[in-house]
């Protein structure tokens, strides 16, 4: 029996019990608190609240435009910060595979007349197997040959699509969900689409990084040789990055389909290689390999530039001024700061606990307790 | 025989491309061999060369060929700059820390051209001054194969270039300085060759021979834009890596069979007109295939990895 | 094409992998049992406790020694009270004598500021006072409200107590007891069926080849040429179970390509290369890919420390047993309750090897700017969380002083018995090879020059010939 005669617990026995339970509810809110997922659902919570002050009227529609098209960014990069960062392959495909998920949209909702879900299952799977194919053979030789074969898989898409139809468009009246004529799909509606989705991958991405999967990828990232000979097979991890980050690009399209719901191919330059390289720039920008850097390299990217720049006359007649930035960010911080946006965030971070304590000391005097 | 010589047509329609194919092939391999990255912003490099050949011919009224040289200096310079003041600085950068800052570079040097140049993207430009487009001559009567002056000279350049650049890298002592830096950085260095001047010289003349490339090309499609060498670029990688980069010449053959490649489907494509969207796609694909077949590259060795 | 499908599809030694890969899995599974309901008992009983110590506090506060426990807790009520008003007194005090600087330094009059110090101490000490009177009182109230109450109320309380324990532990022994037989039963059912899939794949699988009991692994004419460059020539030799193996020579003369070749590194030239599995099979290496060799048994170690530098300790030994997770992608993206098992399984093992290792104050710190030695050591018990049957050490010594080589000896032998495996190494520090290998093998320019015991080899006019050179006569 536990019990022993002189070490008791106090009168306050009572007290004390209540605090425990206190402490122990407080210690799990903490948890949850500190849990990724938390803040995630926050992020996700604040873009949906931008929807509804725009619809209250205090925040411009254009603004919410930006946002959304911007989120739709932060999907493939996603993808593209688990090839890049944890499996250190580039590729220059991108732009190539979020014209794939841009037509599967447009073919399946217009021009076959099927339901979203299905589009959903036939742009990834186009991903997919195209990954494969590409994959397979670049990845076999040796990882710096996946940038040379995307980029040419790209550029073929593009002229491929370009030929077969140039122009695609959705109506609002063929994006319903379910087939059902009622529940037709507004763009606020794809908006809070779009969030839930980028939550949801979001999780993914962060559960795929925190698992052996994400491991291997990181060993392999560091010493080919010590991978191999703990069974980790270069290729097969190396394939799945590539698959997971075009798959990524793929519901991208679609989504920017859904969203925007038109894209010319010929004046538009979503789908040529500046799509890729921005979407590399806001990746290595925001610290490869973490998902806070990763969205913030995404909005400084493209966020700052459609919800602030195009507002000003300057940056709208000079477009490229944004491509020049991007470049020179993403040579500077390969050069002097890999750790990128997530590493600056961390030591400023330090920096200000340092700066508090200093206050206090200041205040209270040396050496506290 | 009007079969033929439409065939025959299409072979030299695509002679100026290819010889700017080879050329940026070689600029692409010399790269990869010395600094062991693949360079992406080498389209960009040339397409800055010949912005600077093109642009002060047409706006500002100098004679092409100076403007011409002046591109590749320019070209040339870029290329040493690059490699000193970026490539030889980047502290924690690995191979694929190369391969983005070229990647990095292109979006630099696309963002500069609007402020640099008064051509615009994407605007046409008209043949060079003294080789019009339409001069030439026909062989085999009315209906025969109509060869552009422009083609000839493409292909002279290119031929003498790659003549003259694969005696150097034989027969001087750059030549061999080259190859011992591509064989292994750190030993050439210990042998007392200046691997940074090098590489650096490696990087300048990369670069010129992309301007060359790019003039060769833009003169043929009229055409300027900074993402002007992008199809060449891909076809001088996938060259690359058909041939396999072990070697200087494997390469330049896998250039050549790449364009002829894409003038058998050409031919294919006059009987067959559907596949004509479904061309560039073709091509790549038969690639592909080979390099499946054959993974170290048609004329590529097998290298062990030490561990 | 129909290499290509050959190599896209899985092959039977690949199909074996795979199932013996589950078949593992469900034997650890069953060795987790015990824990998983020992766990779960545990939890219980604490439940139960707590609230038979609710129960019995009542009782038991009547029961103890009075002044001492009002003594006890009055006094921890004081010092927390210190303690809180340590902070505000000592920032007072700060400022006061700040002020008192300040004036002197001035040369004005400082005695109002000394006063004020002066003041604030005594009304803190004051304030103190009053505090300790109303512990005083409160302790005066305490003692009064008991009257002499029994222990024997007490320990009747809890003798019957302890008596409902005992039930409660039967009962929960019982309850889970046959949960545990159950859950067993079906685990060794799955084990057994997967055990004759393999059985019947092995049957369709090609010619047996056999080696003596007591070898594990045999190297039969190994060649390993390089271009023109002949790095392993023509090379046989044979390791025992459970012994230490060196190979040595000098520096060129092949050692670790026989290690690459024996790792599937480098695809030899030609020769066999056998070994001997955990379940007595004999198994011809070259037929595995380079990231299958883990699997049958076979773990190493690189001659430049290949540490993942980029995540903590234990998460490198974590990657060494990425093949021993079962989990299927989908499960690892949304983080099922399997992969959370398998992880706490998998996680209690490194910890095991990280303090068998000497290695668990490092555990959560980068590997990123460790000490040498200590990556060294991290590359040992990576190798040793595969469940090796062979070892494999490239170097271990290298870069070591004198007295972490002497540990590292030490280690080697200790893991030999601990971990049942077989040691094979190859060095250049001699004194090592010397004390610690039961046998040696001394090769030169790929070539075996002799093979035997430390003394044989020592002995051997070849072996003195490489290292010394040719004596002039």
């Amino acid at each position: 029996m536990m019990i022993k005669k002189n070490k008791l617990t106090s009168p306050l026995f009572r007290e004390d019990a209540d605090r425990k339970s206190v402490e122990r509810k407080l210690r799990f809110l903490e948890k949850i608190r500190k849990h990724p997922t938390f803040s995630f659902a926050i992020f996700a919570l604040v873009l949906v609240l931008m929807q509804v002050l725009s619809k209250a009227g205090l925040v411009s529609s254009s603004f919410v435009t930006a946002i959304g098209t911007t989120v739709i960014f932060c999907i493939v990069a996603l993808g593209f910060c688990l090839l890049l960062g944890y499996s250190a392959l580039a590729s220059l495909g991108t732009a190539g595979f979020i014209g794939i998920g841009a037509y599967s949209a447009y073919y399946c909702l217009v021009e076959w007349d099927l339901s979203i879900g299905i589009a959903f299952i036939v742009a990834i799977l186009a991903a997919f197997v195209i990954g494969i194919i590409v994959g397979y053979i670049s990845l076999r030789i040796e990882g710096i040959y996946l940038a040379i074969v995307t980029l040419g898989v790209a550029q073929i898409i593009k002229e491929v699509l370009s030929a077969i139809c140039d122009t695609i468009k959705i109506k609002g009246s063929q994006l319903t969900l379910f087939g059902v004529e009622t529940m037709k799909l507004k763009t606020d509606h794809v908006f809070y689409i779009l969030i839930a989705i980028l939550f949801v991958l979001m999780v993914i991405t962060q559960n795929l990084m925190n698992s052996p999967t994400g491991r291997a990828m990181l060993a392999m990232k560091n010493s080919t040789s010590a991978a191999q000979a703990f069974g980790i097979s270069l290729l097969r991890y190396r394939l799945l990055a590539f698959i997971i980050s075009i798959i990524y690009a793929s519901v991208a399209g679609l989504l920017y389909m859904m969203y925007v719901r038109y894209v010319s191919n010929s004046s538009s330059t979503l789908f040529t290689l500046s799509t890729s390289l921005n979407i590399l720039g806001a990746v290595i920008i925001g610290g490869t390999k973490s998902i806070w850097g990763t969205i913030g390299g995404t909005f400084i990217i493209y966020g700052i530039d459609k919800m602030f720049l195009q507002d000003i006359d300057f940056f709208r007649e000079n477009p490229t001024l944004i491509t020049l930035f991007c470049g020179i960010l993403v040579v500077v911080v390969v050069m002097f700061y890999p750790g990128g946006l997530a590493q600056l965030v961390m030591e400023l971070k330090y920096k200000l606990t340092k700066l508090s304590k200093k206050i206090r000391e200041a205040r209270y005097g040396k050496d506290l307790g | 025989m009007q079969q033929i010589f439409a065939y025959l047509q299409i072979l030299v329609g695509v002679i100026p491309s290819m010889c700017a194919g080879i050329l940026a092939t070689f600029a692409v391999t010399l790269i990869f061999k010395t600094s062991y990255t693949t360079n992406f912003a080498q389209g960009v490099i040339s397409a800055i060369g010949a912005y600077v050949a093109v642009e002060y011919a047409l706006v500002h009224g100098y004679p092409l060929w100076a403007t011409a040289i002046a591109g590749i200096v320019v070209a040339f310079l870029i290329g040493i700059v690059i490699d000193v003041f970026v490539f030889r600085n980047g502290r924690f950068v690995n191979v694929l820390g190369k391969q983005i800052i070229t990647m990095g570079l292109i979006s630099i040097f696309i963002g500069l051209i609007p402020f640099v140049f008064k051509l615009a993207h994407y605007e046409s430009v008209p043949a060079m001054p003294f080789i019009r487009l339409t001069d030439g001559f026909r062989i085999g009567g009315d209906n025969g194969v109509f060869i552009q002056y422009n083609t000839i000279l493409a292909l002279g350049i290119t031929l003498i270039l790659l003549v003259a650049v694969f005696i150097l890298l034989q027969k001087s002592k750059w030549g061999l300085s080259v190859r011992a830096t591509a064989s292994n950085e750190t030993v050439a260095g210990m042998m007392g060759i200046n691997t940074k001047v090098i590489t650096a010289v490696s990087w300048g003349i990369a670069g010129a021979f992309g301007a060359v490339a790019a003039i060769i090309y833009i003169g043929n499609v009229t055409l300027a834009s900074g993402y002007v060498m992008t199809t060449t670029q891909i076809n001088a990688f996938l060259a690359g890596i058909l041939g396999g980069f072990a070697t200087f010449y494997g390469p330049i053959f896998g250039a050549v069979i790449i364009y002829l490649l894409n003038v058998v489907i050409g031919c294919v494509c006059i009987h067959v007109p559907i596949l004509s969207n479904w061309k560039s796609a073709i091509v790549y694909l038969i690639v592909m295939l080979l390099v499946l077949w054959k993974p170290q590259g048609l004329f590529g060795k097998k290298m062990v990895k030490k561990v | 094409m129909a290499k290509i499908l050959d190599k896209l599809l899985p092959n039977s030694t690949e199909r074996i992998l795979k199932l013996r890969q589950s078949l593992d899995w469900v034997q650890v599974e069953i060795d987790a049992l015990e824990e998983k309901y020992q766990t779960l008992k545990n939890k219980e009983i604490k439940k139960f406790t707590d609230k038979a110590n609710k129960a019995l506090v009542p009782s038991a506060y009547k029961a103890c020694d009075k002044a001492e426990y009002a003594d006890n807790v009055l006094g921890e009520k004081l010092q927390a009270y210190d303690v809180k008003n340590y902070l505000k007194h000592r920032a007072a005090n700060h400022k006061a004598a700040k002020e008192i600087f300040k004036a002197i330094k001035e040369g004005s009059d400082y005695s109002s500021a000394l006063e004020v110090l002066s003041r604030s101490n005594a009304a803190m000490l004051e304030k103190r006072d009053a505090f300790v009177a109303k512990l005083e009182l409160e302790k005066e109230k305490f003692l009064k409200s008991n009257n002499s109450s029994d222990n024997a109320t007490y320990e009747s309380l809890s003798k019957d107590y302890i008596l409902k324990y005992e039930a409660f532990r039967n009962a929960l022994d019982e309850k889970y007891g046959t949960m545990h037989e159950a859950e067993k039963a079906k685990l060794e059912a799955k084990a057994e069926i997967l055990q004759k899939k393999i059985d019947t794949e092995k049957a369709k699988g090609t010619s047996e080849k056999t080696l003596d009991d007591d070898v594990i692994l045999s190297v039969k004419g190994l060649k390993m040429y390089f271009g023109g460059l002949r790095a392993v020539d023509d090379l046989s030799f044979d390791v025992k179970k459970g012994e230490i193996f060196g190979l040595i020579g000098p520096n060129g003369a092949g050692k670790t390509t026989v290690f690459n070749c024996i790792t599937q590194f480098y695809k030899p030239t030609a020769g066999e290369l056998l070994f001997t599995t955990k379940d007595g099979e004999t198994i011809t290496l070259t037929d595995y890919k380079v990231h299958d060799i883990v699997l049958k048994g076979i773990a190493r170690t690189f001659q430049n420390v290949e540490v993942v530098k980029e995540v903590s300790v234990l998460d490198n030994l974590l990657i060494a047993a990425t093949r021993n997770y079962s989990s299927s992608l989908l499960v690892q993206m949304l983080h099922l309750p399997k992969l959370k098992r398998e992880e706490k399984i998998i996680r209690a093992r490194a910890d095991k090897i990280l303090k068998y290792m000497d290695l668990y104050a490092y555990r959560d710190r980068l590997a990123w700017g460790l000490p040498y030695g200590v990556l060294k050591r991290i590359e040992i018990a990576r190798a040793l969380m595969c469940n090796p049957q062979l070892v494999i050490l490239d170097e271990p010594a290298a870069g070591l002083n004198e007295s972490e080589t002497h540990a590292l000896a030490e280690m080697i032998n200790k893991i030999r018995v601990d971990f049942d495996c077989t040691v094979l190494l190859v060095e250049h520090d001699m004194g090592l090879v010397m004390s610690v290998c039961d046998h040696i093998c001394a090769i030169s320019f790929g070539k075996k020059l002799a093979c035997g015991t430390p003394a044989e080899v020592q002995s051997s006019k070849e072996v003195q010939e490489a290292y010394l050179g040719v004596g002039e006569e």
